[in-house]
C-alpha cells in the first residue's frame, strides 16, 4: 500500500482511494504474525499480545525493532494518547480459545485380520496437525498397500509395515520425532 | 458471520463449476469491481477451474485452482473478498476507517457503529447504502474486516447513531483461520 510510516492525519484520503498505487507491485507480498496470524500490526490487540512478541523476535528481528522503536516513541512523546480519545462501554477483549493440550504422541500397533494376515493401526497423527487423508494416501503409495482414515484420528494400513514406520513418519514429517512414536505391539481390533 | 465458522463442520458440499457459471461469476465480480480488471487473471486465472463451496447458512465460498477462498456471499448477496485476497490487492474495494477505538470490538466482531466512523481518527470515502466496503483503521495500513454498509455514507455523517457497517468477516474469525481446501 502507501509507504511504511504513513502519517494518518495528512494523506488519509490518499490512502483510502480505490485504485491501484503508483510503484506497488501486486500481489502485495503480507507479512503475518505466526502466533496470531493476523498482520503484525493488528498484533497488539491480540490478548496473548507477548507471545506474539516472542514468535516475532525469534522469526522477524527487523520488524520486532521497529516494533520496540515504534513503542518507545509512542512512550517519549505522549502517553496520554488514551486519555485524549474517548472511551467506549463493555470490554470488547478478544478471547483466545484455549487449546487443548493433548501429549503429542503417535501410536502404533499391529492387529491381526484372520489367521495370517494383518494390519497396522496408526493414531495420534492428528495431533501434529496432519491432514489424515494425505497421510493415508502417502502410507498407500509408499507400501504399495491398502491404506485408509478409518475413525476420527486413526489409519488402518493393510499389511504389517509398523517397523518400517518408524522410519518413514520422521522422514515425511520433519517435526515428529522417532521418541514420539510409541510402539503398541499387538492389539485386539 | 464467520465467528461461529469452522472448516471441518460448516462446509457442507463442494462442487466443481460449470465453465459457464464461472464466466458468469467472473463478469460479475468485474461488475461489482470495476478496478479488479487488471489483475483478475492473478486471482482468478481463466483456464482454472474455480469449485464452489457450500457452507452453512446459506453461504458460498468461491475457492480456487488452488483450493483457496478467494470470495465469499451470502444467499444471494454480492460477492465479497476474503481478508487474504484483499491483503494482496487492497484497492479495489472502497475503504473506510474506523478510529483506533473501534479496533478492539471490530477485531471481536462487532459491527462498526457510526460514530466510529466519524469520530477525528476516523475517515469515510463516499459510498452507497450496501457497498461492500473494506474496513481499514487508524495508523493502521492493512484491513480488519470486510462488511456492506447499513447506510449511506452521508446518512451515517447526519444520524451518528447505531450500527453503520454490518460486519461480515474478519481477522481472526473462522474463515480466516480456515486452510485451503483440497
Amino acid at each position: 500500500m502507501t509507504n511504511e510510516n504513513i502519517s494518518v492525519s495528512t494523506n488519509v484520503a490518499e490512502r483510502l482511494k480505490v485504485g491501484i498505487r503508483e510503484g506497488v507491485t501486486y500481489p502485495i507480498v503480507m507479512k503475518y504474525c505466526g502466533h496470531c496470524t493476523m498482520p503484525i500490526e493488528y498484533c497488539e490487540y491480540y490478548p496473548e499480545y507477548e507471545k506474539c512478541k516472542e514468535w516475532l523476535e525469534r522469526n522477524m528481528p527487523d520488524d520486532f525493532e521497529r516494533l520496540k522503536i515504534e513503542e518507545e516513541q509512542a512512550a517519549a512523546d505522549g502517553t496520554d494518547d488514551d486519555k485524549k480519545r474517548q472511551k467506549r462501554g463493555g470490554k470488547g477483549l478478544l478471547r483466545v480459545k484455549k487449546k487443548e493440550d493433548v501429549p503429542k504422541r503417535i501410536c502404533v500397533s499391529r492387529a491381526a485380520r484372520g489367521k495370517k494376515k494383518s494390519v497396522t493401526v496408526v493414531t495420534g497423527l492428528s495431533t501434529f496437525d496432519i491432514d489424515l487423508k494425505v497421510a493415508a494416501k502417502f502410507f498407500g503409495t509408499k507400501f504399495a498397500c491398502g491404506s485408509s482414515v478409518t475413525g476420527d484420528d486413526e489409519i488402518v494400513i493393510q499389511g504389517d509395515v509398523k517397523d518400517e514406520l518408524f522410519d518413514v513418519i520422521p522422514d515425511k514429517w520433519s517435526e515428529i520425532d522417532e521418541d514420539a512414536i510409541e510402539d503398541l505391539g499387538d492389539q485386539k481390533r | 458471520m464467520f465467528k461461529k465458522f469452522e472448516e471441518k463442520d460448516s462446509i457442507s458440499s463442494i462442487q466443481q463449476l460449470k465453465s459457464s457459471v464461472q464466466k458468469g461469476i467472473r463478469a460479475k465480480l468485474l461488475e461489482a469491481y470495476p478496478k479488479l480488471e487488471t489483475h483478475i487473471d492473478l486471482i482468478l486465472p481463466k483456464k482454472d477451474s474455480y469449485r464452489i463451496a457450500k457452507c452453512h447458512d446459506h453461504i458460498e465460498l468461491l475457492l480456487n485452482g488452488a483450493g483457496e477462498q478467494v470470495f465469499f456471499r451470502h444467499r444471494d448477496g454480492p460477492w465479497m473478498p476474503t481478508l487474504r485476497l484483499l491483503h494482496k490487492f487492497p484497492y479495489f474495494v472502497t475503504m473506510e476507517q474506523v478510529d483506533k477505538g473501534a479496533i478492539r470490538f471490530v477485531l471481536s466482531g462487532a459491527n462498526v457503529m457510526c460514530p466510529g466512523l466519524t469520530s477525528p481518527g476516523a475517515c469515510m470515502t463516499p459510498a452507497e447504502k450496501n457497498t461492500v466496503v473494506a474496513i481499514m483503521a487508524e495508523g493502521k495500513e492493512h484491513a480488519l474486516a470486510i462488511g456492506l454498509l447499513t447506510l449511506s455514507t452521508e446518512e451515517i455523517l447526519a444520524k451518528n447513531k447505531g450500527i453503520g457497517i454490518e460486519t461480515y468477516h474478519f481477522l481472526n474469525d473462522g474463515l480466516w483461520k480456515s486452510k485451503p481446501v483440497k
